[in-house]
């Protein structure tokens, strides 16, 4: 470009700058107004409208029952308790079928054909026993439930009922300076947390989107029901009468869960006062019309983009943390592996906090997967207390079929109902598990938040068990 | 085992001290970012400003009103002269302190920092309007110069400030202040609001208090010695000439339809019609953007379709989708009695 044609170019920024200020500033408002209009006119010109006032009413004729004073929410809760009753009851037997065949029947050919080709045991311990035993734990843990609970969900998505959930729900929402689709993306961590944050793009404003994937670790998910269910059938059913054990056992993870839902509450409402009280904010929520679901396609993009798109990332995560969780329980230093020296020096501070060393070990080595937590505290409680003839080595993680025997090996580790009770708030109240946390970071590209939400959620789980704890041993005067 | 409630009372001993120390505005460690404000760059620039903005309104500025503005003694006031002369920022004769071509390009800088940055907090934020000017005014001496041209780039080089004011460019040109106060208009006359002046700050807070934005149309009703009625949005609105003083307006021809009686879509009851007149300024950024783009623009025909529990949000039907909008937002958006007209 030639000095003259870029003074040219200076003087016509300059000129257009100078207009600029004559316009004002309603320019862009007008632009967008025109253009309507214009639509407007071209529009009027060239497309008739056929009749369809019949198809309208019968979306008007549900939308009023959906959204109705009365029967909005006991419809809202009784479809989200039959997606989550049938999640949890139908995931039990395809999960039993892939845990007998990866775990059960695949793990010790495995194992036995590696040890018959001549490769050293502990190279066998650490890719068989470490990284193959946790990613079969994942897939048969967590393929099932997310395979039932995606399509379910998609499909009341697809059929247009959520964003009357949203709707519904906006009220408590706003009252909590969030936005009322976070009710959808909490509801969606229910079935898996890193999902939900996923699902957290339909908040198109950023500042409710922060909040949303803030809270979302809050949702119990699909990872942590069994761990809520098996300890508070051991512990708090345990601790009642035999003919109540089953009624106030479901009732304590129900409790659990909705206690999730109100700390996800009070800390929406407790960051939009403080961290994000600047942040850009919008609200809108277009209540599309009612269509009937098309079930493969449901099927399928539930099945491609969230069950196997989670998997795969948990299972990467898996394949390291079982090879970490094999070797500190069989490295050694002096007479002791890593782990007891691990629990050992972490025990004075869990047991003030109600919790103990071993719970504090699983829950950081076990980070890929909320599903492989108990897996990971019965191997290191059996490692640590010394108990013989369970279980199948150190640094194996295993399950028992009968309740009775896991209570059996967590009593004779030391726990006690508050250990319980304590395990299943801490359950609730964690770092969310290194896929989550990865999904964070990929979704809001940003250091700080995905920080936020791992270190948050852990500092009020101790706070929680710290307070939990001291004032049963006030109370309970031990 | 440590005894339960031991533990308890450290812990909240430490809660207690976490809370002394952070606490936002008043904690120890908010007092100090505070008190560390006050570098000489801070008093530097703030003397500048002051010394543009009674240059701009021709007024002469002395040492006391320097002193007045910045709050400091009268001895420190004479040392930031002496310093600002020998940096070539200020001349003083016996015409008073006046700015260098230097020093005013300097303060026009910040000026244009400062209105960036307010721009940027009413478009891209939701800090409240009451905290713009605040927030800017600590904002104004942390960016850089590259910061705001990138700021500046991103939200597509606006030209005037939430409050009216041109915002210089970079090469520090300003367009001359333009319009009248609005106590200059009579009876029966229109104006259309150009400039809000955000300081003194309880003043503004009382204007937008009021519901008066850049933009908005005002027709005087009744302006008498001590009070100025006047209608604006279709809502009467009195101020004390005081107050009316910060509002500055340009003439207009006499409209026909705006000062007409508006409601807001919120007043919609489920089932009725009704036709957008147009949308509030108060409503600006993305949300302003949002509602525009779903179709909420002057002719457009709306019904209230659904109302969810307590009456918020409302689904409204625009343009043949239903959308649900929360009444904070429904507020700001004006509309009129639906009439057979011929509709968009």
């Amino acid at each position: 470009m030639t000095a003259i044609q870029t003074n040219e170019r200076e003087k016509l920024i300059a000129s257009a700058n100078t207009l600029r200020w004559e316009i004002g500033e309603n320019i862009h408002d007008s632009i967008i107004e025109t253009i309507y209009t214009e639509a407007a006119k071209i529009a009027n010109k060239a497309v008739r409208v056929k009749e369809q006032k019949k198809k309208y009413s019968y979306d008007q004729a549900i939308d009023r029952i959906v959204t109705s004073k009365w029967l909005g929410f006991p419809i809202m809760f009784f479809l989200l308790a039959v997606v989550f009753w049938v999640t949890i009851e139908g995931a039990n037997v395809p999960s039993g079928l892939i845990a007998s065949l990866l775990v059960d029947t695949l793990h010790p050919i495995l194992k036995n054909f590696i040890a018959s080709v001549g490769i050293p045991n502990w190279i066998n311990g650490v890719m068989i026993d470490g990284a193959y035993l946790a990613m079969a734990w994942v897939i048969s843990v967590m393929l099932p439930p997310m395979a039932i609970f995606f399509p379910l969900f998609t499909l009341l998505e697809d059929f247009g009922y959520l964003p009357r959930v949203a709707f519904n729900m906006d009220n408590l929402y706003r009252k909590v300076g969030a936005h009322g689709k976070q009710a959808l993306t909490m509801t969606m961590g229910f079935g898996c947390n890193a999902a939900g944050i996923i699902a957290t793009r339909i908040i198109d404003s950023p500042r409710e989107r922060i909040i949303a994937i803030i809270t979302n670790n809050f949702s119990l998910c699909n990872g942590r029901w069994p761990t809520q269910i098996l300890i508070a059938t051991i512990f708090i059913g345990g601790a009642v009468p035999a003919y109540f054990a089953g009624l106030v056992s479901a009732a304590a993870v129900v409790g659990i869960a909705l206690l999730g839902i109100i700390f996800s509450l009070v800390v929406s409402w407790g960051l939009s006062k403080t961290i994000l009280k600047g942040e850009a904010s919008a609200f809108s929520l277009e209540l599309p019309p009612y269509r009937p679901p098309r079930i493969l396609r449901t099927l399928y993009t539930s099945l491609i983009d969230r069950t196997i798109f989670v998997l795969w990332r948990a299972v990467v995560f898996a394949i390291p943390a079982g090879i970490v969780i094999w070797l500190v329980a069989n490295i050694t230093i002096g007479e002791t592996s890593i782990a007891e020296h691990f629990t050992n020096w972490t025990d004075p501070f869990a047991l003030i906090v109600g919790l103990n060393g071993v719970i504090f070990l699983a829950y950081i080595i076990a980070i890929p997967a909320n599903e492989i937590v108990v897996p990971t505290v019965l191997m290191l409680t059996v490692l640590v207390a010394g108990i013989a003839g369970v279980g199948s080595g150190s640094g194996v993680m295993f399950e028992l079929d009968s309740v009775a025997d896991t209570s059996a090996i967590l009593h004779a580790g030391g726990w006690t109902v508050l250990t319980g009770i304590n395990l299943m708030l801490f359950s609730l109240l964690h770092n969310p598990c290194s896929t989550t946390i990865y999904t964070i970071y990929k979704e809001t590209k940003s250091v700080k938040w995905t920080v936020i939400s791992t270190i948050l959620p852990v500092i009020m789980g101790f706070a929680v068990c710290f307070f939990v704890a001291q004032v049963w041993r006030l109370i309970a005067g031990s | 085992m440590i005894d339960p409630l031991f533990a308890l009372l450290i812990a909240f001993a430490f809660s207690g001290i976490l809370a002394v120390l952070f606490w936002p505005a008043k904690g120890i460690y908010a007092t100090y970012k505070k008190a560390k404000r006050n570098t000489s760059r801070v008093l530097i620039e703030d003397a500048l400003k002051h010394l543009y903005d009674y240059e701009e309104r021709t007024v002469k500025p002395t040492l006391r009103s320097i002193a007045g503005h910045l709050s400091v003694s009268s001895d420190d006031t004479i040392q930031l002269v002496e310093k600002l002369q020998s940096m070539g920022l200020v001349e003083s004769n016996e015409d008073g302190i006046q700015l260098t071509p230097k020093g005013r390009s300097y303060a026009l800088r910040i000026i244009r920092i400062h209105r960036l940055w307010e721009r940027y907090l009413a478009d891209e934020t939701s800090v409240k309007e009451s905290e713009w000017h605040l927030e800017a005014e600590e904002k104004e001496h942390n960016i850089s110069t590259e910061e705001a041209e990138t700021l500046a780039a991103q939200m597509g080089n606006p030209v005037f400030d939430p409050h009216g004011d041109p915002i210089p460019t970079k090469e520090g040109e300003i367009p001359k202040r333009k319009g009248m106060p609005l106590t200059i208009l009579k009876n029966g006359e229109f104006g259309r609001i150009i400039h809000i002046e955000d300081e003194p700050h309880a003043i503004y807070i009382q204007l937008i208090a009021q519901g008066l934005y850049p933009g908005m149309q005002v027709k005087i009703i009744n302006a008498e010695k001590n009070r100025i009625r006047f209608e604006v949005n279709g809502e009467e609105c009195v101020l004390a000439p005081l107050f009316a003083a910060n509002v500055n307006v340009t003439p207009i021809q006499k409209q026909d339809e705006i000062t007409s009686d508006f409601k807001s879509l919120s007043s919609l009851r489920k089932g009725e019609k009704a036709v957008v007149v147009g949308i509030s300024k108060a409503c600006r950024g993305p949300q302003r953007r949002r509602l525009m783009d779903l179709g909420v623009v002057p002719g457009t025909l709306v019904i209230a379709e659904l109302e969810s529990i307590g009456r918020d949000p409302v689904a409204y039907n625009i343009k043949g989708a239903t959308i649900a909008i929360r009444k904070k937002n429904a507020d700001q958006i004006y509309i009129k009695e639906f009439s057979q007209e011929k509709l968009n």
